[in-house]
This record gives C-alpha cells, structure tokens and sequence, in this order.
C-alpha cells in the first residue's frame, strides 16, 4: 500500500505541474498589457510608453517566457499570487477566506450527498424494478433537471419568507447552512445514488451473493456483504464529489450570498481582475488533483486489486 | 412503469400547484416587522464595504462618510462649519485659515488638533496623482499649524471651488494620525479611527460590518446606536431579507444602482412595514461618449448626435424608473448653479437621429441593417453596471432603437469597477455614467473633463477640446461671479453640441427604511447618508 | 440490435425522444413558429398578461415571451448539441485511434486526457470567460475543450473491448484494412456508447450554459436565452413570479427529456451487453462527473 500512495502522488506531480503551465499560459492570453494594468491599479493618471517600459522591467516582463514562469512559480508556492487589481488587497488574503468558507460549505454538503446517495441507492436497489424504485428515479430525473437557481428561489420564499424558519442568505450560524446545503445535496445526490443502486444490483447478481444463498446464508448477512462491497463506491463518490463542489456553488454563493470562492470568482470576472482569476483557476485545478489523487488511494486501501492499476 | 409515473406526475403537479398558489402578495401580516429593530439599522449593500482608508477610493463612500469628517460641509445653504467652526480667506484668495473646533477626538481617543489636519492633508498630497480628478490637490502649495486648534492652507492661485472641494467625503477627512504608517496613509493605514458619529466596531470581508453610535461624539451621540452593513447581492436576495427583517434599510448606491426594482419596494411599502423615501433630483444619469476613440464611430459628433435623438427619455421614465426619476434632457438640471443655460432639446426623434447619420454619410446597407461608412460597420460598444437592473433594461431599450435606425449596439455588463476603470483608460466606446451630485455639480464634474480618471476621454477627441480645456481652467480661478457664469454658458453648450454626455434621467436617492424611522435626510452628495439624524418612534 | 427501435426503449424513453427531436425542430424552424420578432421592443406592453396575440405575455421590454422561448432554443439547447457533436467527433477520431492501434499512440492521446481531465471543466469554463471575455462562444470553446478528452477515454475503453473480440481478430487475419474494420464493425457496436455517453451529458451541459448566463457570464443582450430569461424573471421574481415559468418549464422539460432519454438508451443497450457477456455496469471512475452548475 505504501508503494502505491508513492506511486500515486508521483503521478500527481506532472499533472500540477501541467495545471500551472496552462494557468500561466492562459493568463498570458490576456488581451491586456500586465504592465498597464498594474499602472492603472495605481491610479496612475498618465501612462506613457516609457512608464510601460520600466513597469514591464520592474515586473520582469521583459524576460523570457521560461524565466517568468519559473519566477511565478516560486511565488505561486509561497502563496504569493499579486495583488488584486481591484482592491490593491493581496490576493491570498482575498482568495484564503473565501476558500474556506466555500470547502466549509462543500464539506458539510459531501456528507449530506452520501447519506443522501447511499439511502436511496439502496433502497432503490433492494426494491428494484418496483414502484419505490420508479419514483425515487422519476423524481430524481426532474429534480434534477430543475435550475439550482430555480430550485433555490423556491425553497428560499417558502422556508425563509413564508415558515419563517431560516435565513433568506448569509453565513450567520448552522442555520445559513440548511437551504445552500439541501441545494447542492438536491443536484448531487439525485445523480449519483444511480451509481450507488447499480453497484449494488451488480454486487447482487456476483458469484459470491449466488453462493452463499447457495450456503444457506441468512439474507441479512448477504445484504452486509453486499453493502460493504457497495459501499466503496459511495466513498469514491464522496472523495469525487468534493473537488467538484469546490467549483460549482457559483450558482448556490450567488443566490445565498455566501462568502466564497464562487462569490469572489465571478466578481473578479466581471471586473477583470486577472490576479484573482488566475490564483482561482489555479487553487481550484490544483484541489481538484489532490483530491482525486486521495480518492484513488482510499479507493485502493479498500479494493487490493486496483492498486495494480499503477 | 407508465402508471405509477402518471401517479408521481399527479403528485408533483399538484405540489406545485400548492406551492404556487400561495400567492407572496398577501403575506405580510405575520411577519416580525422591520421595525421591531432595537435601535439599529441593518442596510444592505451589494458590495463590501472594502478598505476604509479614506485618502484612497477603494471604500464604500456611506460607510467612509458615517466615519469621517471633513473641515466644511456643503449644504443646500452653501458651505457650513463643521470640524473648522470659523475661517478666513485671504484678499487674493490664496490662503484658508481655519479655526477648528476644541475637544473634538479621534474614536482612539488622540486629540483632533492642527498638526493632526497638517499630517492628513500631507499625507493626501504626497499621494497627488491618484487625487489630480480633484483640481485642489493641484493647488495647495503648504498646510502649516500656526497654533493648537489653527491651520493654514495656502494654494498656488485662487481656486473659487476650494471649499467645496474640501468638503467631499474623500480625500480631505481626517484619520487618526496614530493610524498613519510611517507618517503616510498611501500604502494602506493600522486602523480606521475617524471623527465620526460612528464607529467601525467589526468588519467581516464580504459578510458585514458594523458601526457603533460615537458616545464621545462632539456633535452630540446620534440616536440610532447601531448601524451594521450587510453584503446582499441586490435584487431579489435584499427584497427577501427586507421582507424578513434580516435587514431594515436599503438605499441607492454610490454608483447610482438601486438594489430593486420600483415595484419590488411599492410591495414593500403597501406591506406597512416600510417607507420610501426619495431625494430630490441629486445628479443626472447620462452615457458617457468617448469622443477621443479614434477608430470608432463614436469619435464622431453626428453619431453621438443621432444616438442622443434615439434615447426614449420619456418611456425610460415612466415605465422603467416607474415614474420615480424625470427625464433629463442636458448634463446638468437648471437648478444646478450656474447651469441654467438655454440649450437645444434634443428630443426622441428616430428620423432625425437617421437623417443626421445619413448626411454625415452612414448609408444604411440592406443586408445587415447597419450603416457604415467607408466600410467601417456603425457599431459600438456599451458598458453598464451588472449590479443595475434598471441599467441594463435601458441599455436594450436603447439598443432596440438604435438598431431600427441602423447603430449597432453590442452590450456588456461588467462589475462597476470595471467601468470605472475603463473610463480612466479610454477603453469604451459608450457607458452608463452619473454627474458627481448636487456638492460637485457643476464645478466638481466640470473639472473632471480634464481629469483621466474622470472625462479626459470623453472630452478630448472634440474639434475645440483646447478651448474647452483653457475655458475650464479659467473658470476655476475665476473671482468675478458674472464672468463665471459666462465661462460655466460656454463650456455646457460646447460639450451640449458635441453630445459627448447623452442624458438619460435626473437620479435622485432612494431610501427604503422602517416606516417608524424618522427624521431621514439627505445630504449634497449623492454618496452617503447623514444616520446621525435618524431615530426611530 | 437497433437501439432506434421503438421496441428496446420503454414508453418514457419514447416521449422523451418525441420532446427532443420536437425541441430540436422548434428552434431550427424559430423564425416560422415564433409569432413575432423576438427583439421587437414594445414598451406598451410591459409585462403584459398572456393573450391571444401573445400567448405567453410580454417581458420588462414589452418582447414576446413565447418567440423568445423558441428563438432560445437555439442557445440553449442547438449550441449545446453542437458542441457535443464536436467533442464527439474529436474524442471519436482520438479514441478509435488510440483504441485501435494501442501502443505510442494509445499513451500519448491518454496522456493528454488525463491532464485535461484533471483541469476541471467548470473551472476552465471560468478560466476562459475570465481571460477571453464574457459570452456564449467562449463558454461553448471551453466546453469543447475539455469534453473531447471524456469522449476519447470512453470510446477507447469501448473499442479495447470490442477488437479483442473473435470476430474482429477474425476479420483481422483475413487481411481486411484497419480503415474497413473500424467502419464495418468497430464504429456500429461502439456508436451505442457514444450515444449513452453524450446523452446523458446533455442535461448537465444545458443547465450550466443557463446557469452562466444567469450569472451574467454567456449570452449577452439582447439575443434570447433560456438563461439569460431566467435571470430577467429573477429581478421581479417576487412582484411578478409567473415571470420565471416559462423558461423555468422550459429548461425542465427539456432537460428532463434528456436525462430520460439516456436512461432509456442504456437499459435497451444493456441486453445486448450482457450477451456479449461484459460488464453491465460501468465503473464510477469511467463515469463523466457531472457538474451543476
């Protein structure tokens, strides 16, 4: 096992390093001069060629394109990722607490999937084929199909306006997490206790289930294997779910006006703020990696076979 | 399968059907009122209130005012004493001796004497070229402490607008100099300790802040004791928390936006809970042409012209501001000073607009609709405030017609720092813009003309621009009243004629406030609240 | 064999396809359906109640609703086909390629996928938006970008399976062309994963192209969007509700159809898998991860 943890974060490593040569590239798409807008970000009330010049030289724009990747690099590794151009604020100390209250947020909603996946999944598959399992899989198809932002607006003028039970948007208490959170379980968990039901039918219809029925085997320690054997999917599932929650609760911040990483993306966007898109799109890829590279490893902790795979 | 799911659709249309009929209109009889609120109010704000630094421009200009105080206040009486209770001027007009008030303090208890006014007013001119849009900053030659509670301005030449200058929410506030990080604020400061009636108590980035009533206050403790600022995105998020009483103020922005549309705050109203009220007309919503862009039709002065004739001013007012803001038909409203010039209305009129365009040669080409002109497409682009739903309606309503009339009018909404920063740059061809308000109009607004962070661009690329330029220059040195009023005629019909501020509707601020809340003023300037008058009943 | 057979997909599956290909219909022919021009501005009409004139009522510019909704299609829901059809089409080429001659290639082209797959493709639709500008065309490049790569992945693992199969080595001893193998007999049988896969990518795509343009961040003014109708109903949600149902409706229905339809697809393939005696279910991890947006 501890050949393959190695193994695994040795894959991770070329594929950050991928993620930041594409970040940066990216960045270096920009129609914008870094220079000029970092003049602008001053206030600096005329900007003349020979100021480019010598900002480009302070910046080290005029080096070669290697030299200022590596340069950015080491900065990035340190946590420094500019200022904002907006604000003038560091844009770690923009990004960090957002991060948080976002991973908070996707943390709480991950736990609420899985319960929420494994639940159904289950019950659809011990009842499948029957009216259980049809609606579950009705419903789900249409809850699913209904705009986050549609599906919030509704819940939040019938929770919060009219019960007058929970916040209408904020980050106040436990409380303020309920409406996001049920949200973002509503979008996740109706895909995937599909995988859920059918690992568990395909467990159900394996050798082993046929022989220990064959054994004379109580139904209910059959069902314990089964769900056991299960199980490691909802956990893939969970370690899956978090990094792509991680991105998209732009919708989910926007609606409650949660102060995270979805918030502060889009007004960066909308304000282009280069420095703050471009530490987003990094911190996000790079989480992204982590995350699945920890996902394969519980994922191979409990299933042997797969960490051949490597 | 196919039964059981008929049953579940049933089921679903039929919760929908529930949900739906529970119709929000008239619901608001069980809820906790907005004015069962402890003394406090709650505004919701769509942006953070940011760095409060109040000799940078990145803060929120309410909560900045709420904490800050200049030497003057610009009333509708003219200029009145505030944290200066008497001063002199010079016979040539160059040297301001202020008497400031005694036992007034910073909220870090540091006493607000002269050296302390010297040490702000250095600080914000060591930081000139972010401060060149306010032409005072250009002028002042020395501050100088001649004793304990008497400071000494001395400007390079007479600037007749120095008072009202002085009087703006930023730059010219006072800051505890304790605050000050090796003797300057430019690159940022240790704490926020103003002279105001409030103070900041808390401040969570992008969740809110809160502001505590000043007991020391010299001006007498205001009533309200609590004010919090609450980040919503605006429109139907603050509606909701209004409705609730998470929050219990809202007002209009200090870039123009309302949080809701009129008649999300007409329900309000009708619910009992709440009052609306509004300013006068504080300033004029315009869009901005920018003149100098030379690859650009809107470089040219029949195009600006003809898009002026194209804005429905009339139909903006009634159906979109519901009434609530007239129709603007030049820069500045007649009761501006010095701005009651006679000029030309140009009012809807799309043959007009069309036959402007088709002299100044934009032949309309029957494939596409648009006109161009030496194979230059008659298309420009125009930028408006994503936090403005009004904004962005009147952008397609104006784009609709000058699309009947063959402009091509591509839009794009953007954060309104964006905007602004694109208008420092140069680098738009339309966007939605306001005057300063009554404290800046017209003097303040003027100047921008030359400034680049306000109109430079906007007014550079005209035939006269030089003249203009001279005119305004001289206008701001001017001592003779009448010939002021002569320059301030000159300068409205030269920018009137090249059509380079398209007026829309004069803006005014819209409170939405508990119905028991009293005593809700305004100030002249469009950019914060006075709270210390308010009270509740 | 023939999934397009009325008889291997159940009755929902059936309505579902009926929708779809009704949809797809509609917006191509928008401009004879829709009954007025879907920029027309007519502030007298201001949310204006549905009539005989307007079946759906008016918008905050007095535009009809219903030749909004039809013209809407178009963004909504053609675009998206499109690029699927696109990263079908790349992920196709890459995948038989890397599939079929296994070896460099094979390694190369999973390289590949593996770094695009690790940038993840919400994060690189922001990424593009941010840098290129907000709009419907740089979101649909991003997705085009990054979907391919599922595509190649899924249609390799498809055709690893199938050449190791005896008629296919068969065929290859014959001295039948690699050219002639994968038409004749590669394309056909894995043509039904193809089709599950995008399918049930579909509903995902279409609800994140709403949900940036309800964010501000695709469409923009005043073309018609699904999205974008959404987030204009949104400002007035509360004084005017029935605002949002018309697109909100739409986006259900359409979206839902999809996600029947996949299900569909892959219960009538999955007798077939099953003969061929191969793994019905496929792993989570071959699974396209869907984002909501």
């Amino acid at each position: 096992m501890g050949m393959y943890i190695i193994r695994r974060m040795l894959l991770a490593v070329p594929l950050l390093w991928a993620i930041s040569l594409l970040t940066f590239i990216l960045i270096n798409l920009s129609p914008m001069d870094p220079a000029v807008v970092v003049l602008q970000a001053q206030g600096v009330p005329s900007i003349t060629d020979e100021l480019i010049e010598r900002t480009q030289q302070q910046l080290g724009l005029d080096q070669p394109f290697l030299v200022r990747y590596l340069n950015w690099m080491l900065d990035c590794l340190q946590l420094d990722f500019g200022n904002s151009y907006i604000t003038g604020q560091s844009v770690w100390a923009l990004i960090g607490p957002a991060f948080l209250n976002t991973l908070r947020l996707t943390l709480v909603s991950a736990v609420s999937i899985i319960a929420v996946s494994v639940l159904l999944g289950v019950l659809c598959a011990l009842q499948a084929g029957r009216v259980l399992d049809k609606s579950v899989r009705t419903l789900a198809f249409i809850l699913t199909a209904i705009p986050s932002y549609g599906l919030a607006a509704l819940l939040v003028w019938y929770f919060s306006v009219r019960l007058d039970l929970l916040p209408t948007s904020g980050m106040d208490s436990y409380r303020s997490y309920i409406l996001p959170v049920l949200i973002i379980t509503i979008s996740y968990a109706g895909l995937y206790f599909r995988n859920v039901r059918s690992s568990m039918l395909s467990n159900m219809n394996k050798d082993y289930v046929l022989y220990g029925r064959a054994s004379g085997l109580p139904e209910r320690v059959i069902t314990m294997h089964i769900l056991r054997n299960s199980l490691q999917v909802a956990i893939s599932i969970f370690c899956m779910a978090i990094p792509i929650i991680l991105g998209s609760t732009v919708v989910v911040e926007n609606v409650f006006a949660w102060p995270g990483l979805g918030s502060l993306s889009i007004r960066a966007i909308l304000s282009r703020d280069f420095p703050v898109i471009q530490a987003y799109v990094l911190i996000l890829a790079v989480s992204f990696v982590i995350f699945n590279a920890i996902s394969d490893m519980i994922n191979a902790a409990m299933n042997p076979k797969l960490r051949n795979g490597l | 399968m196919s039964k059981s799911f008929a049953k579940i659709m049933l089921l679903i249309a039929l919760a929908a059907t529930i949900l739906s009929a529970c119709s929000p209109a008239g619901e608001s009889s069980s809820r906790p009122t907005a004015s069962a609120s402890n003394n406090e109010i709650t505004y919701a704000t769509a942006k953070d209130i940011n760095d409060m630094n109040p000799h940078l421009y990145t803060g929120s200009m309410p909560a900045q005012g709420m904490v800050y105080e200049s030497l003057v206040e610009n009333t509708s009486e003219g200029i009145k004493p505030l944290l200066a209770s008497s001063w002199e001027i010079s016979k040539d007009g160059k040297v301001y001796t202020f008497h400031l008030h005694q036992d007034v303090k910073f909220h870090d208890g540091e006493p607000f004497n002269a050296e302390a006014v010297k040490q702000n007013i250095d600080a914000v001119q060591h930081n000139a070229e972010k401060h060149s849009w306010i032409k005072l900053s250009t002028k002042i030659v020395e501050c100088k402490v001649i004793d304990e509670h008497t400071v000494q301005l001395t400007l390079s030449e007479p600037y007749y607008p120095a008072l009202a200058e002085l009087s703006m929410t930023r730059p010219y506030v006072f800051l505890s100099p304790k605050d000050f990080k090796n003797g300057e604020t430019m690159n940022g400061v240790n704490g926020y300790h103003g002279t105001g009636p409030y103070v900041l108590t808390a401040h969570e980035p992008e969740q809110y802040a809160t502001f505590e009533a000043n007991t020391d206050y010299w001006n007498g403790a205001p009533s309200i004791h609590k004010i919090t600022a609450k980040v919503l995105p605006a429109g139907e998020t603050t509606f909701l928390a209004l409705q609730k009483g998470e929050v219990n103020f809202a007002f209009t922005d200090d870039r123009g936006a309302d949080s809701m549309d009129v008649e999300a705050m007409k329900q309000l109203e009708a619910s009992g809970d709440y009052q609306i009220v509004r300013s006068e007309s504080m300033n004029t919503k315009m869009i901005v042409a920018n003149s100098s862009r030379s690859g650009s039709p809107v470089h040219e002065t029949a195009v600006r012209q003809a898009l002026w004739h194209a804005v429905d001013r009339e139909t903006i007012s009634r159906d979109i501001m519901g009434g609530t803001e007239t129709a603007a038909n030049t820069l500045f409203s007649s009761n501006v000073n010095n701005a009651d010039v006679p000029l030309e209305t140009r009012s809807y009129d799309l043959a007009k607009a069309g036959s402007l365009l088709e002299q100044a040669g934009w032949k309309l080409d029957a494939g596409s609709g648009t006109r161009s002109k030496n194979g230059v497409p008659l298309s420009m682009s125009m930028y408006y405030d994503s936090n403005s739903s009004s904004q962005k309606i009147q952008a397609e309503l104006i784009q609709s017609a000058a699309a009947s009339i063959g402009i091509q009018l591509k839009l794009v909404g953007e954060e309104s720092a964006s905007i602004a920063n694109r208008r420092t740059t140069g680098e738009y061809d339309l966007l939605f813009n306001q005057t300063w308000g009554l404290a800046y109009d017209p003097q303040s607004t003027i100047s921008g003309f030359t400034s680049e962070n306000a109109y430079l661009h906007t007014t550079q690329g005209i035939a006269q621009s030089g003249q203009l330029y001279e005119k305004i220059n001289q206008v701001m040195v001017s001592s003779d009243e009448q010939k002021r009023k002569a320059l301030y005629a000159d300068i409205l019909r030269t920018v009137h004629k090249e059509a380079v501020f398209i007026p829309l509707t004069n803006g005014n601020i819209t409170v939405v406030a508990p119905s028991n809340l009293q005593h809700i003023s305004f100030k002249q300037t469009q950019y914060e609240l006075p709270f210390e008058l308010m009270s509740f009943q | 064999m023939n999934v397009w057979k009325n008889s291997a997909m159940d009755k929902m599956g059936q309505l579902s396809l009926i929708v779809v290909v009704g949809v797809i219909i509609a917006g191509l022919s928008a401009p004879v359906l829709a009954p007025h021009d879907p920029l027309a501005v007519q502030m007298s009409l201001r949310y204006a109640e549905p009539s005989w004139e307007y079946l759906l009522g008016n918008d905050q510019l007095g535009r009809c609703i219903l030749s909004r909704l039809l013209y809407g299609i178009r963004p909504s829901v053609l675009a998206v086909l499109v690029v699927l059809l696109l990263s079908v089409l790349i992920g196709a080429i890459l995948g038989f390629l890397a599939g079929y001659f296994r070896g460099k290639t094979d390694t190369w082209i999973m390289r590949i996928c593996d770094v695009v797959l690790s940038f993840p493709g919400y994060v690189m639709t922001l990424a593009m938006v941010g840098i290129l500008g907000v709009g419907l065309e740089n979101i649909l490049i991003a997705f085009v970008l990054t979907k391919w790569a599922w595509f190649a992945r899924v249609i390799r693992t498809s055709v690893l399976q199938y050449t190791e199969m005896d008629y296919i080595q068969f065929a290859r001893t014959t001295g039948m062309g690699h050219g002639a193998i994968i038409r004749r007999h590669l394309i056909p049988v894995t043509f039904a994963d193809i089709a599950v896969t995008a399918s049930s990518s579909v509903g995902s795509m279409i609800l994140q192209i709403s949900g940036f343009s309800f964010l501000g961040l695709g469409i923009q003014a005043p073309q018609a969007e699904w999205g974008m109708m959404l987030n204009e109903a949104r400002e007035v949600m509360f004084t005017r509700p029935e605002m949002m149902l018309p697109p909100a409706i739409a986006i259900v229905i359409v979206v839902s159809a999809f996600h029947f339809l996949a299900d569909s697809l892959q219960v009538a393939l999955d007798p077939r898998l099953r003969q061929s005696g191969l793994q019905p279910d496929r792993l989570p991890d071959q699974q396209e991860v869907a984002v909501r947006l």
